[in-house]
């Protein structure tokens, strides 16, 4: 293989950075009380869960809209709220 | 009751019991950003001792709090848990440290109405320097949607010089990077 076959691999590269260790060690709280929940959770329950939490979370986007731009029509800041879920999937099809 | 009912119901409780507090997590990015589902609503309050039983009933008898009205965890962090029954609901009440950045999102909170009720949230600018600091997947994903939508009008060298002292200047230009140009 030729030296220069990967020239990134020879800078230096930054650290990988980690949270403070107390977050860290209350991320890792959150996460574990999560999982347990999610364990004692039925799949049906999740699945229906899943539409209705999407929904506040879509009244609560829409909310903030609202308050960024009260010039506009209740119809003006829904077109802006579908907009931004079409920008959610350019941004995964973009990660 | 959906969560969004539940946030505001305890948001409503803490201005009527007069605590300053802050709407955080999941509901700030969507405030802010693009809609994630979240099934925890995640407050900051300015409290010296925990909210107690008679905050806990205003809230009405769906809601449960733990036995002990605590503010100490496992992890020595400072907050306390309300379920509400019969959902997979969860208000996490996380009390305002010493940290310098916890202070000034704090200070820099925007109250706003949403359905008819006062609700304090952090700006964007917070949002995304608070969870870079978290950087689990979910938050970066926040960081990049906040930061697509929000776009030129954030203010960036607060945010750089905030990513700074953190340490975390260097993810904040990847995620950066990776934020389609509109």
């Amino acid at each position: 293989m030729p030296a220069n076959a990967n020239p990134d691999s020879l800078r230096e590269q930054p650290a990988p950075y980690l949270p403070p260790p107390a977050t860290q060690r209350l991320i890792d709280e959150l996460y574990r009380e999560e999982l347990i929940e999610a364990r004692e959770m039925a799949l049906e329950e999740k699945v229906r869960a899943g539409q209705q939490l999407f929904e506040s979370a879509c009244r609560m986007t829409l909310a903030g809209i609202r308050n960024q731009h009260p010039e506009m029509s209740e119809e003006q800041c829904l077109e802006i709220l579908r907009q931004r879920l079409v920008l959610l999937r350019r941004l995964e099809e973009t990660s | 009751m959906t969560i969004d009912d539940v946030a505001l119901r305890v948001a409503e409780a803490l201005g009527a019991a007069g605590v300053p507090f802050m709407l955080v997590g999941g509901f700030s990015s969507n405030y802010h950003g693009i809609p994630r589902s979240t099934k925890d609503a995640d407050f900051v309050v300015q409290l010296s001792a925990p909210l107690n039983e008679a905050f806990a009933r205003t809230l009405g008898p769906e809601f449960e709090s733990e036995p002990q009205m605590s503010f100490e965890t496992n992890t020595g962090t400072q907050r306390q848990e309300f379920r509400v029954s019969g959902t997979l609901f969860k208000v996490e009440v996380f009390r305002l440290s010493d940290d310098a950045h916890d202070q000034e999102r704090f200070r820099r909170r925007q109250g706003v109405m949403v359905d008819s009720r006062q609700v304090f949230f952090p700006t964007a600018e917070d949002v995304i320097i608070w969870k870079l600091r978290w950087a689990r997947a979910k938050d970066r994903e926040d960081v990049r949607a906040v930061m697509g939508v929000q776009g030129d009008k954030l203010d960036w060298p607060y945010i750089e010089g905030w990513c700074e002292r953190h340490g975390t200047r260097a993810l904040l230009e990847e995620i950066r990077r990776t934020v389609p140009r509109i």
